[in-house]
C-alpha cells in the first residue's frame, strides 16, 4: 500500500524533521519506491527463522568490571552552547 | 622520485636507515597537497599545523609509523580538531577525545595531515553528498572517487599520504578504493574498534585502511586491529598476525565465483579483469570453483537498506542541538529546537533515510519490514557460511560499472542501491573484503574484490600479495 504525503509528513514530524514541499514530494517518492523493494521479503518463508546475531556475540565479553575515574566532564559540557553550571540547559519542555 | 611517491613500507625503510627525515616527508606531502587540492578536494579540514606540532614535539618517536603522514575520514573523532561527518549539523564540533583507531595510529607515531571528505554520515557512494562539496577522482577529475570514504581513497591515490583510514558500512572502503585505484580492506566486523567512529549502522560499520600496496595494508592492520574495551563488538579472544611475507602461496586454495552473479551485466573492463585475475589465480595453483548464493543475490540489497536505515534513524536521534554541534538559541520550546536544528542540519539523503528508518520501525510496520530484514540477514549469513564450507575465498566485482562522471549519477536512488549488491552482503555477514587493483583501462583503474570467512583477514591480504605480484601496484596520477 502506497503512503500518502500526509502519512510521510507525519512520519517526518515524528523524526523531528519539518520538510519543504519539494522535500516532502521527494520523500514520498523515495519511501514508496523503497517499500516496493522491501516487498520482496514476502516471497520468503521466515516463520521459523531467528533474527540475526553474530555467532561470537555469546562469547563477546563485557568490559572488565573495574572502577575507572572519569574526569572529562568539563570538556563534555564545554561542547555545548547551552550550559548552566554542571547541567545542559534546554528550552521549556511542557507546552502551554 | 619525490618522497610523496613512496609507499609506506619503502618510506619506513628509508626513515629507519636515516636516509630521509620525517620533516622531509612532511614537506614533500604538503607540497603535493598544496599543488593538487584545488583539483581534488579530498579534505574537509586540513591539519598540517597539527601534524607539524606532532613532529616538533616528537610525539611518539619509538612508534613504527614515527613521523609518517596520514589522513583519516572525517567521521573519526579527533581530540580538539573539527569533526563533521560531512554534515552541517555537527558544525564546528571539536570532540573531547580521539577515536581508538586514530589513537592507535597516533601512538604508533603517525601525523595527521587532514580530515577527509565523505558522503554525509557515510550515506552515499559518490562522495558528492557532502555539505562541503564534492571530491574528484585523481585518475580523472571529471569522475567521482566513489564513496562514502572518497576523500580518504583520493588522498592515497593522489599521493598526499601513503595510507589513510575510512569506514565501510556497505562498501564505503571497497568501492572508492576500486574507483581510485588503491587497495582497501574492510576488516571482519569486530576486528577494529569503532569507539569514536560517528555511528551510521552500528551492526554494519567497520573501520579499515587504504594504501597503494597490500604490504602497506598489512602494516596498518598490525597497528589498528587490537582489542578495545570501549567497543563491545571488539573481540578480545582473537590474535592476528599481519606480518608481511613474500613466502606465501594459494596453491590448492579453492576460489569461488558466485553462480547467480554470472548473468549480471558488467562493464567490459571489469569483466576482462575478472578473466585476468581468474587466470592469475589458476596459474598460482588455486582451483576456481563456484558457489550458489540465491538469497544474497535477490534479497541482500533490500535487507541491507532496511537495516541500515532503521539503525541510522536511531543513531541520528542524538543530533538535537542540546549537547554539541549546530544549535539555535531562540527556540521557544524543546520541540521547536529539535525541529529547527535537524531540518536545517541534515542534508536531503540523510533526511530520506531517517524518515525511511522511522517508517520501518514503527510498531505497525516493524514486524513486516525491520524484523523480516533481521531474519533475511540470518539466511544471508547462513548462505555465506555454507559457501565458505566449499571454498576458501570468493572472487567478485566491487561494482558493476566504472566510475561515473560527476553529476551523471542516476536520479533513481533504488537503482543506485542495486549497484551496491557486490559490497553490502559482506557487511550483513560481518565478513572481511579486500578491494584490489587489477590494472588500468584507458587510464582508469579497475578493481575487484576478494571475500573470506570471518577472521580470515590476514589470509585475504596474503592472497592480495600474490595477485599484486602479477598486476603491479597502482601509479600516482600526474595531476600537474
Amino acid at each position: 500500500m502506497k503512503l500518502t504525503s500526509e502519512e510521510v509528513n507525519s512520519i517526518a514530524l515524528e523524526s523531528r524533521l519539518v520538510l519543504s514541499e519539494q522535500e516532502l514530494a521527494g520523500a514520498v517518492r523515495y519511501i514508496n519506491n523503497f517499500l516496493d523493494m522491501l516487498d520482496r521479503f514476502k516471497e520468503l518463508d521466515l516463520k521459523d527463522v531467528e533474527p540475526f546475531s553474530f555467532a561470537e556475540a555469546l562469547e563477546c565479553p563485557l568490559r572488565d568490571d573495574t572502577v575507572v575515574k572519569f574526569n572529562n566532564a568539563g570538556a563534555i559540557l564545554n561542547e555545548s552552547e547551552h550550559v548552566d553550571g554542571p547541567y545542559f540547559k534546554v528550552p521549556r519542555i511542557m507546552e502551554e | 622520485m619525490e618522497l610523496y611517491e613512496y609507499n609506506l613500507h619503502d618510506l619506513l625503510e628509508k626513515l629507519n636507515s636515516k636516509e630521509i627525515s620525517s620533516k622531509e616527508i612532511f614537506e614533500s606531502c604538503k607540497k603535493r597537497i598544496d599543488s593538487c587540492e584545488d583539483k581534488i578536494h579530498a579534505f574537509i579540514t586540513r591539519t598540517e599545523d597539527f601534524a607539524k606540532s606532532q613532529l616538533e614535539e616528537n610525539e611518539n618517536p619509538a612508534g613504527i609509523f614515527a613521523g609518517v603522514p596520514t589522513v583519516i575520514k572525517d567521521n573519526l573523532c579527533t581530540k580538539g580538531i573539527k569533526t563533521t561527518a560531512a554534515s552541517k549539523i555537527l558544525g564546528e564540533w571539536k570532540p573531547p577525545y580521539d577515536a581508538t583507531a586514530w589513537k592507535y595510529l597516533r601512538e604508533a607515531g603517525a601525523v595527521l595531515m587532514g580530515k577527509a571528505n565523505m558522503d554525509e554520515f557515510a550515506m552515499g557512494n559518490t562522495c558528492g553528498n557532502s555539505a562541503f562539496g564534492a571530491t574528484h577522482n585523481p585518475n580523472d577529475i571529471s569522475r567521482v572517487p566513489g564513496g562514502s570514504s572518497g576523500g580518504s581513497a583520493a588522498a592515497v591515490s593522489a599521493g598526499y599520504v601513503p595510507f589513510s583510514l575510512g569506514s565501510d558500512t556497505g562498501g564505503s572502503i571497497r568501492q572508492p578504493a576500486s574507483y581510485c585505484g588503491v587497495y582497501g580492506l574492510k576488516p571482519t566486523y569486530g576486528m577494529v574498534s569503532r569507539y569514536g567512529l560517528i555511528s551510521y549502522g552500528s551492526s554494519l560499520d567497520q573501520i579499515g585502511p587504504f594504501a597503494r600496496t597490500v604490504e602497506d595494508l598489512q602494516l596498518v592492520m598490525s597497528v589498528i586491529a587490537k582489542y578495545d574495551p570501549m567497543d563491545s563488538s571488539c573481540f578480545r579472544e582473537k590474535t592476528h598476525d599481519f606480518t608481511h611475507s613474500e613466502n606465501v602461496s594459494i596453491k590448492g586454495k579453492k576460489i569461488a565465483l558466485v553462480k547467480e552473479f554470472q548473468d549480471f551485466t558488467l562493464d567490459a573492463p571489469i569483466a576482462e579483469a575478472m578473466n585476468k585475475i581468474k587466470k592469475i589465480l589458476e596459474d598460482e595453483g588455486a582451483v576456481i570453483t563456484e558457489v550458489s548464493l540465491p538469497v544474497v543475490s535477490r534479497y541482500a540489497v533490500a535487507c541491507y537498506y532496511a537495516l541500515a536505515m532503521s539503525e541510522a534513524h536511531t543513531n541520528l536521534e542524538r543530533y538535537d542541538g542540546v549537547r554539541y554541534g549546530y544549535t539555535v538559541n531562540d527556540a521557544s520550546s524543546l520541540k521547536e529546537m529539535f525541529e529547527r536544528v535537524r531540518s536545517y542540519g541534515f542534508g536531503s539523503e540523510v533526511k530520506s533515510r531517517i524518515i525511511a528508518g522511522t517508517c520501518l520501525t514503527e510498531p505497525s510496520r516493524c514486524e513486516e519490514y525491520y524484523v523480516a530484514a533481521t531474519k533475511v540477514r540470518t539466511l544471508i549469513a547462513q548462505e555465506f557460511s555454507r559457501a565458505f564450507g566449499e571454498a576458501d575465498f570468493i572472487l567478485q566485482p566491487v561494482t558493476p560499472s566504472m566510475p561515473p562522471k560527476i553529476g551523471e549519477v542516476d536520479d533513481d536512488e533504488m537503482k543506485g542501491y542495486e549497484a551496491d549488491l557486490y559490497t553490502l552482503p559482506v557487511n550483513l555477514a560481518g565478513l572481511p573484503g579486500l578491494s584490489f587493483f587489477t590494472g588500468y583501462s584507458e587510464n582508469l583503474p579497475v578493481g575487484l574484490q576478494l571475500i573470506g570467512p570471518r577472521w580470515s583477514d590476514a589470509d585475504l591480504l596474503n592472497a592480495g600479495v600474490i595477485i599484486e605480484r602479477h598486476t603491479g601496484s597502482p601509479k600516482i596520477p600526474d595531476l600537474n
